[in-house]
């Protein structure tokens, strides 16, 4: 369980998240969509202990604040945006440093081939001996996120949920490897874990989400299924532009969504 | 021809798991090894005295007992008062330096760090000019109470001042902006470089002579006694280091990211910089200024052996160690029976080839 109780965040004298309470249980993928700035990645940023915050956040029931750095990366894996390197690391040096905390989960001395598996899992098998900085954007991502799965590769550990914190976790990646990481993020969800993911695809939030939060100006604007949050006057509200839920284009005009995958 | 073998080798990976260099790194470390046993036979067998490696060798295995193939006195008190002590002198300045540059580094994300960027070698130029120009004078109670530690204690202060200072500058609510303190020690160094400039404008001619010589850089003063009071800070610095590798390899991805992994990343930031600023005001204070020692080692190996810290430090300290004893080989017979000052040799070995690391990775470093 994550629980966020009034949190606001304020950089530099401004606002930038306010008053937020927010919840989500293991078991259930947990996505906040929003326009750009209205605060997604600084709560994501607060609820990872990266950025001071008002209000009381709590993981599993044990206070943020009160976590050390080792304890909270045990509880949670974080995907930034975007990581920059500045060293040449190999994909596999990279990956292998979400074992740093030694915490994955696995069984001791299965942890050497962790990497491999993680590759293997968001479809990078063979990149292990590349050089990071020589990847695409995409293929970078991906490299990141096999590094966030090490980390807390068993969902459940010693009878406690684990979460993935993922921000924007395809948005630089093709239509085929959306949906892998997706579905990656939805089976965390199912064996017992807990996913919290800043989605900017409505379509994908409404396909994988269990619940969606609505930011908007720094404040929560919704909370609910996606049946729930979806609808015009919302999107209309908070997205600034009038669109309609469900409605398919007129005439001969293709389009391709991700739900009709199989 | 050293230029051929790297770009060759390019640090590519290779081996059974791949993208795994550890075997590679572990191998490289064994060498290094090596050398640094060769670099110091080498060291202790060359200069003006000509006992071979075989007879010094032979005198460690029989002991002290006169042989007839055994040192003279003379030959032994060369070797075991002159030379060794310079011998040890040189591998911690040398380790303490390249380990020193590669935690810099690897604490601010960039490969083209180094403690002479920060101004922790100014800071210590600072104290041990101050000692050298002031010492009859204004500080002689402090000198004559410290007698010869006056020296490496100044140095050793200077440089812990200048860092702690820095740190203050560059650290807002618990966090250390990388980039401010990059040129907030610009701006130390350019302090401490101004004072000295006031303090060698008031230096006496004997005293600017004692000056030169030692900015430039030199192991020629090197004695046991001394080893006895810098040793044991360079040596606990560097015992402090490996503990930091995990820490920095996690560091490359970001600060950020390295405290989601779960490491304490304000305490590894404060130990590296306690650690580098004593490793390095030890150094100052024995040697001068020798430089380039703390770029090139860590780059070169990182061609070798890539930039996991845990293989990375270590290998530094043996590279940083044996490569500083061959400088000091040549400084001591090149224009014997003189001996140029090491950080010249050093600087003409260093500067060109940091140039070409620079030239070779345009477009991948980005500052």
């Amino acid at each position: 369980m994550i629980e966020a109780q009034d949190v606001s965040v304020s950089i530099g004298g401004k606002r930038i998240v306010a008053n937020i309470d927010f919840a989500t249980r293991p078991g259930e993928l947990a996505a906040i969509v929003g326009p750009n700035g209205s605060g997604k990645t600084t709560f994501l940023k607060a609820l990872s202990g990266e950025l001071g915050y008002g209000g009381r956040i709590a993981i599993n029931g044990r206070d943020l604040a009160a976590m050390k750095p080792a304890e909270a990366a045990s509880a949670r894996a974080v995907l930034p945006q975007a990581t920059s390197l500045s060293f040449p690391f190999t994909v596999h040096e990279i990956v292998r440093l979400g074992l740093v905390g030694g915490r994955s989960g696995v069984l001791p001395g299965e942890d050497a081939r962790l990497p491999e598996r993680a590759l293997a899992r968001v479809d990078l098998e063979g990149f292990a001996g590349r050089f990071y900085q020589e990847l695409s954007g995409g293929e970078q991502q991906r490299v990141q996120l096999a590094r966030v799965l090490c980390q807390v590769w068993a969902p459940v550990l010693d009878g406690k949920p684990r979460y993935l914190f993922l921000d924007e976790p395809v948005s630089s990646l093709d239509i085929k490897h959306q949906l892998i990481i997706m579905n990656i993020a939805r089976d965390f969800a199912a064996r017992g874990g807990g996913v919290i993911a800043i989605l900017h695809d409505l379509n994908l939030a409404a396909m994988y989400a269990d619940r969606i939060f609505v930011m908007h100006r720094g404040r929560l604007a919704a909370t609910g299924s996606p049946r729930e949050v979806l609808e015009d006057g919302l999107i209309e509200k908070v997205f600034g532009c009038r669109l309609r839920v469900g409605v398919l284009p007129s005439g001969d005009v293709p389009f391709v969504l991700p739900q009709s995958a199989s | 021809m050293v230029q051929q073998s790297i770009a060759g080798l390019h640090g590519r990976p290779t081996g059974a798991a791949e993208g795994d260099r550890s075997a590679r790194a572990r191998v490289v470390i064994l060498l290094l090894c090596a050398g640094l046993v060769l670099a110091v036979l080498l060291s202790l067998t060359s200069g003006a005295s000509d006992a071979s490696a075989v007879t010094v060798i032979r005198d460690w295995l029989t002991g002290a007992s006169p042989g007839d193939e055994a040192l003279s006195a003379r030959d032994r008190l060369i070797i075991y008062d002159i030379r060794m002590p310079r011998v040890m002198m040189g591998m911690l300045v040398g380790a303490a330096l390249a380990v020193s540059g590669a935690v810099m580094q690897g604490l601010f994300r960039n490969p083209l760090a180094d403690p002479g960027l920060i101004g922790v070698s100014a800071g210590s130029s600072l104290g041990a000019v101050a000692v050298i120009v002031l010492g009859a004078t204004v500080l002689a109670p402090v000198t004559t109470a410290l007698g010869s530690l006056a020296l490496p204690l100044a140095a050793f202060f200077g440089g812990l001042a200048t860092t702690l200072l820095l740190y203050q500058v560059a650290t807002r609510r618990g966090r250390t902006s990388v980039a401010t303190m990059l040129l907030a020690g610009i701006a130390l160094a350019a302090l401490a470089m101004a004072l000295t400039g006031i303090l060698i404008f008031m230096a006496d001619d004997r005293q600017l002579r004692d000056l030169t010589f030692w900015s430039l850089g030199s192991l020629g003063g090197a004695t046991w006694q001394k080893i006895g009071s810098v040793g044991p800070v360079i040596l606990l610095a560097l015992a402090a280091m490996p503990f930091l590798a995990r820490g920095l390899n996690a560091l490359a991805l970001g600060e950020a990211t390295a405290g989601h992994l779960g490491i304490p990343v304000q305490r590894l930031k404060y130990t590296a910089i306690v650690g580098v600023s004593a490793a390095v005001g030890a150094s100052v204070a024995v040697s001068g200024g020798i430089g380039f020692v703390g770029i090139v080692v860590p780059h070169l190996l990182r061609l070798l052996i890539g930039p996991d810290n845990r293989y990375l430090l270590p290998a530094s300290a043996l590279l940083g160690a044996g490569l500083l004893l061959l400088a000091d080989a040549v400084a001591r017979t090149i224009v014997a029976p003189a001996e140029l000052p090491i950080g010249i040799i050093t600087a003409v070995a260093g500067a060109p080839f940091f140039l070409w690391i620079l030239l070779r990775k345009r477009g991948v470093i980005d500052l």
